[in-house]
C-alpha cells in the first residue's frame, strides 16, 4: 500500500471522523425534542379519528390534504382535490398550492417547523402534513405524509403516508428525510381552534389568507378565536371589522371598529375603516366625523384617509 | 352569416353586461378600507422597531459601544430613522442570537453578537465593517 503523505493522512482521518460523526447522529434540535417530550407529554400517542386514503401515483399531496381536511370536519375525497393541488408538469403539488387549497375550503393553514412543535401538536390531536424527500437532495423524491402518531419508547414517528395507515418510521430516518424540505409542517385547522403552538403574527396571518381567499365567514371565526387568546389584538380587532364588512354585516363591523377606536385612540386606521360602514348605513355626519378624526391623526396611511374623507363628503348625503 | 352576427351581438351583449357586474365594486368605499394586510405589516414593523430598541438597551450592547465610542442616545436616533425592511433585517438576526447553552454555544453567541452590534453600527454610519452594507447617509 502507498504510503499517504502525513497531511494526506491527516485529512483522510478527519473525513472519517466526520463521516463518522453524521453517520449516528440527530439535529440537536431533535434530540431535545424528544427529551422534552418524554418528560412532559405522553409516551404513545395515536389519533385514531384521522381517516386513512391511500394515494395514487404521485398524488400525495391531493391524499395528506384530503386526510388533513376530513379530520377537521369536512367530506371530501382526494379525487375532488386533484384539480386543485396537483400540478401534472412538476408530478406533484406545490407547498403554496396545498396553503391556498385549504384555504379555500375555509381552514386555518398554519405553516408548523422543528420536531417539537409536531410532537406538541400531535399531543394535543392535531395531526401535522409534513413534506418529506424520501431521495436524495441531487435525487429528489418529494413525498407528503400526515403525521398521526408518535412513540416515543420505541423511538418511531406514526404516519398516514403513501399506501400505509399508521406507518411507523424511526425518528432518525423521518429526521433525515424530513430536514430535506427544510421541516416544513401544516396544520390544517377549523377556524375555531387555536395550533398548540400558536404564535401571534402568524396565526394572524394564516387568518389573513382566509380573507384573501375571500373566505369572509371563516375569517369572522377565526380572528374572534385570535380575539380570545390575544383579547384587544389591533390586527384581529381590524381583520374582524373587515371580514363583517365584507359580508355586509354593517352593523357588527361598525361595533368592533368603535372597539378598536376606543382600545388604539391613535390609530387612524380604525377611525377610517368605521367611516364607510357608517355612510352607508345613511348616518352621513357620523361618518364625516370618524372620517375626519383619521385625517388628523393622519400617519404614513394620511393620504388614503383623505380620500375616505372626499368620498364619504362627495357622497349623496 | 347572418345567424353569425345575430348570435355575436346576443353574445357581446351578454359579455357587455358580464362586464359591468364584475367590474361594479363589491361597495362604493372599499377602495378606502384599510386592508388587514396592511395593519398586520405595520403592526409588524412596529414590532421589529421594538425589539431593535430593547436589544439596544441591554448592558452588553451598551458596552460595546460604549467601547466603540458611540453615543447610545444617537443610535436610538437612527434607529428611527430606518426603513421597516431594514429593521426587520436587523430584528431578524437579533432573533437567530442563541440564548445561552454550552461552551461551544457561547463561543458562537459571542461572535454572532458581535456580528449584530457592527451590523447595526454599519447600517447607522458609525462603523464600516460589512461591504454589503449600505449606510444611511451615504
Amino acid at each position: 500500500m502507498a504510503r499517504l503523505p502525513t497531511g494526506g493522512r491527516f485529512y483522510c482521518c478527519l473525513f472519517l471522523f466526520f463521516t463518522a460523526l453524521l453517520a449516528g447522529c440527530m439535529n440537536l434540535q431533535t434530540q431535545k425534542a424528544l427529551q422534552k417530550a418524554k418528560t412532559s407529554g405522553p409516551d404513545l400517542v395515536e389519533l385514531e379519528e384521522v381517516k386513512f386514503y391511500p394515494q395514487k401515483a404521485y398524488q400525495c399531496g391531493p391524499a395528506a390534504l384530503a386526510m388533513a381536511l376530513q379530520w377537521s370536519g369536512l367530506s371530501i375525497e382526494p379525487e375532488a382535490l386533484i384539480s386543485e393541488v396537483y400540478t401534472p408538469a412538476c408530478k406533484g403539488s406545490l407547498q403554496a398550492v396545498l396553503i391556498g387549497a385549504a384555504r379555500r375550503h375555509g381552514r386555518v393553514a398554519y405553516p408548523v417547523s422543528g420536531m417539537d412543535a409536531i410532537l406538541k401538536e400531535v399531543a394535543v390531536g392535531h395531526p401535522v402534513i409534513v413534506l418529506q424527500n424520501l431521495g436524495l437532495s441531487w435525487y429528489p423524491i418529494w413525498h407528503y405524509a400526515l403525521v398521526v402518531g408518535y412513540d416515543l419508547s420505541k423511538g418511531d414517528i406514526i404516519l398516514h403516508s403513501g399506501i400505509t395507515p399508521y406507518k411507523r418510521l424511526s425518528f432518525r430516518v423521518f429526521e433525515n428525510t424530513w430536514a430535506r424540505s427544510h421541516y416544513w409542517g401544516l396544520l390544517v385547522l377549523r377556524p375555531d381552534q387555536l395550533p398548540a403552538t400558536v404564535q401571534t403574527m402568524p396565526y394572524l396571518e394564516a387568518v389573513l389568507g382566509l380573507e384573501q381567499a375571500r373566505q369572509w365567514s371563516a375569517s369572522v371565526v377565526g380572528y374572534k378565536t385570535a380575539l380570545t387568546r390575544w383579547p384587544g389584538n389591533p390586527g384581529a380587532l381590524m381583520g374582524l371589522g373587515n371580514s363583517l364588512y365584507m359580508l355586509g354585516e354593517l352593523t357588527g363591523a361598525e361595533e368592533i371598529f368603535r372597539k378598536a377606536c376606543r382600545l388604539h385612540p391613535t390609530s387612524g386606521s380604525a377611525f377610517n375603516n368605521l367611516a364607510p360602514g357608517l355612510s352607508e348605513l345613511g348616518r352621513r355626519q357620523a361618518a364625516l366625523d370618524a372620517a375626519q378624526r383619521a385625517v388628523n391623526l393622519g400617519g404614513p396611511l394620511k393620504a388614503l384617509y383623505v380620500k375616505t374623507l372626499e368620498e364619504i363628503q362627495g357622497g349623496v348625503p | 352569416m347572418h345567424f353569425i352576427r345575430r348570435t355575436i351581438k346576443h353574445v357581446s351583449c351578454f359579455l357587455a353586461f358580464a362586464i359591468f357586474l364584475v367590474s361594479v365594486p363589491f361597495n362604493q368605499a372599499d377602495a378606502a378600507l384599510v386592508k388587514t394586510e396592511t395593519v398586520l405589516t405595520m403592526a409588524q414593523g412596529q414590532k421589529a422597531r421594538e425589539s431593535v430598541l430593547s436589544f439596544l438597551d441591554r448592558k452588553e450592547v451598551q458596552t460595546a459601544m460604549k467601547a466603540q465610542g458611540i453615543n447610545a442616545a444617537e443610535v436610538k436616533a437612527r434607529v428611527d430613522s430606518l426603513s421597516d425592511a431594514e429593521v426587520a433585517r436587523i430584528a431578524g438576526q437579533i432573533d437567530s442570537l442563541p440564548a445561552g447553552g454550552g461552551a461551544l454555544g457561547t463561543v458562537v453567541g459571542a461572535a454572532l453578537f458581535i456580528f449584530v452590534v457592527l451590523l447595526i453600527t454599519d447600517i447607522l454610519g458609525f462603523t464600516d465593517v460589512f461591504t454589503f452594507v449600505k449606510s444611511q447617509r451615504r
